[in-house]
């Protein structure tokens, strides 16, 4: 079976494509599937350091592709799961050091390495983003409940309609409180404004900013309530039917006391 | 060579020259609060006096319009300007509340390499002929949309999330900005409860590796989120401390406010308990 090769994108930068890629990526990897993630923000690398990895990267994606390492010398293999690796971006680089027709070739030789491909767009429409979108033949859209995020995730659905990729959509940093409070839109008004299919809903939480800086997949916390819904999104993107539940405000001690156990 | 058409300012037409400050806004890394940023100094530095010319360098994903609460004034864009169809004067919008203030927006359907280099640092240099300062919104990223936002300027502010991968962004971005006269850094989105908890790096963290001169640090607050959907500034809000913070900073880059900036701390108890019982609606 050929792998599934998924480009994680949003047109607008920080609303959580990276930390959506490491997590999901880490999920899927949990499943028992086969997980490559790719770097593609060549100059301005993330996902290295998000999975605690900076430190083992030899080559880099753009060496791979100028020829001076075989690609599996630039897999870095993360000891956490059996079957998750990362081909990590170059930092010292230009996007344009690497062409549409190159990163997918790089894409194709991951295919015998791989259930799942996932690709780290950078933000913006620019060459970073025709390169990871040229590896891909599914898309997820990254987006949060914010009119700049809306409207450049709209902008970015119209650019992966012109390709045809299938699209699902994760909102993220969601805040049930402001949501309730008229705040904040709802996921139905962000689903609604841009018209694709719902892969999931994540709330904003605190544990993210910790475990991205310690390098650490949320789904290795036992009983985090993100890493559940992280795992929940991987079986849904597995073609399992798993309904949605809707999120929860924190109650009056959590908000008193920053206790972050919620149910 | 694109020559751009230097008409003066309706109210300025008598007075000569001025040679005003182009600052970028950058960061690297992307939703570190950049636009909210420039929205928010650019207002603060109109509401004391000063004229101010706010310029879109996101090509294609423009929203410093939405911030402002002003894209459905929008009729003309930079390319407009560049290429010659419209005047300066015919994309320049007024803002809705500070006179002062203008907009240029970015085109919204183009795409970042239709813009010529030269040709935006010529268009930067005749806004700096009418304006007291140009504050330029850059893209995210260290393409042709950073190469463009940051040609014209002469100055930089930085802005910086307490995160490893945004401290990492930055430190590119800063290397890559070269000589400038002045490369200054605002940290945002500081929570003070998790940096006192050892979850959070603290503003000394991150100019442990930037080393740059502080300007100013904005706790994390939800009326950021709340100011953006309704597109009306914070510094407008007196009760926001994200506002006082950018009011603050905007001092400090026009020399009225020679003030060290303050590092938020955690609310105590009482603040808390004051805040949930007092905040409800």
């Amino acid at each position: 079976m050929s792998a599934r090769r998924i480009v994680l994108t949003s047109g607008k930068g920080g609303v959580g494509k990276t930390t959506t890629t490491a997590n999901l990526g880490a999920a899927l990897a949990k499943r028992g599937k086969r997980v490559v993630l790719v770097d593609a923000d060549i100059g301005l690398r993330n996902l290295d350091l998000v999975l605690g990895l900076e430190k083992r990267i030899v080559f880099d994606l753009v060496e791979v592709v100028e020829g001076r390492c075989q690609l599996r010398q630039a897999l870095i293999k993360d000891k956490r799961f059996q079957a998750l690796s990362i081909l990590p971006a170059a930092q010292t680089r230009d996007k344009t050091a690497v062409s549409e027709t190159q990163f997918a070739a790089v894409v194709d030789g991951l295919e015998g390495f791989a259930d799942y491909i996932l690709i780290d767009c950078p933000a913006g429409i620019e060459h970073g983003f025709r390169n990871a979108v040229a590896g891909a033949s599914e898309a997820i859209v990254v987006t949060t409940p914010e009119v700049s995020a809306i409207r450049d995730a709209d902008r970015v659905i119209g650019k992966l309609n012109e390709r045809s990729l299938p699209i699902r959509l994760i909102v993220n940093r969601i805040r049930p409180e402001m949501v309730r409070s008229g705040d904040m839109m709802s996921v139905d008004d962000v689903v609604d404004i841009l018209g694709v299919k719902l892969l999931g809903m994540i709330p904003d939480d605190e544990e993210v900013i910790d475990t991205t800086n310690r390098g650490e997949p949320i789904v290795l916390t036992p009983d985090s309530r993100l890493g559940e819904i992280y795992e929940k999104i991987a079986r849904r993107l597995d073609g399992e039917h798993v309904p949605f539940t809707a999120l929860t405000a924190p109650g009056l001690f959590g908000r008193l006391f920053g206790a972050r156990k919620a149910g | 060579m694109h020559e751009l058409q230097s008409e003066p300012a309706p109210d300025a037409s008598s007075q000569p020259r001025k040679r005003g400050r182009a600052i970028v806004v950058t960061s690297g890394k992307g939703g570190v609060g950049k636009t909210t940023t420039t929205a928010n100094l650019g207002t603060a530095l109109a509401l004391g006096g000063a004229t101010v010319a706010l310029v879109d360098a996101d090509v294609g994903l423009r929203n410093l319009d939405i911030v402002l609460g002003l894209e459905a004034r929008v009729r003309n864009h930079v390319l407009d300007v560049l290429e010659g169809r419209v005047t300066l004067d015919d994309a320049l919008i007024n803002d809705k509340r500070v006179p002062t203030l203008r907009l240029l927006a970015a085109a919204q359907t183009r795409e970042k390499d239709d813009v010529d280099t030269p040709a935006m640092q010529a268009l930067i240099d005749s806004l700096r002929d009418r304006f007291d300062y140009v504050l330029i919104d850059c893209p995210a990223g260290i393409e042709k949309g950073f190469t463009n936002a940051i040609v014209g300027a002469d100055e930089a502010i930085i802005v910086c999330t307490p995160e490893v991968a945004a401290v990492r962004d930055a430190d590119r971005v800063v290397g890559l900005l070269g000589n400038r006269a002045s490369i200054k850094l605002i940290v945002n989105r500081l929570r003070p409860e998790l940096v006192r908890r050892g979850k959070m790096l603290s503003v000394e963290d991150v100019n442990a590796i930037l080393r740059l001169p502080l300007l100013g640090v904005i706790a994390d607050e939800p009326g950021v989120i709340i100011a953006t959907n309704k597109g009306e500034p914070l510094v407008l809000d007196e009760s926001s401390s994200a506002g006082a913070a950018y009011r603050a900073i905007a001092g400090r880059i026009a020399g009225t406010d020679t003030s060290a900036p303050e590092i938020p701390l955690p609310p105590t108890l009482l603040q808390k308990l004051g805040s949930f019982f007092g905040g409800r609606r």
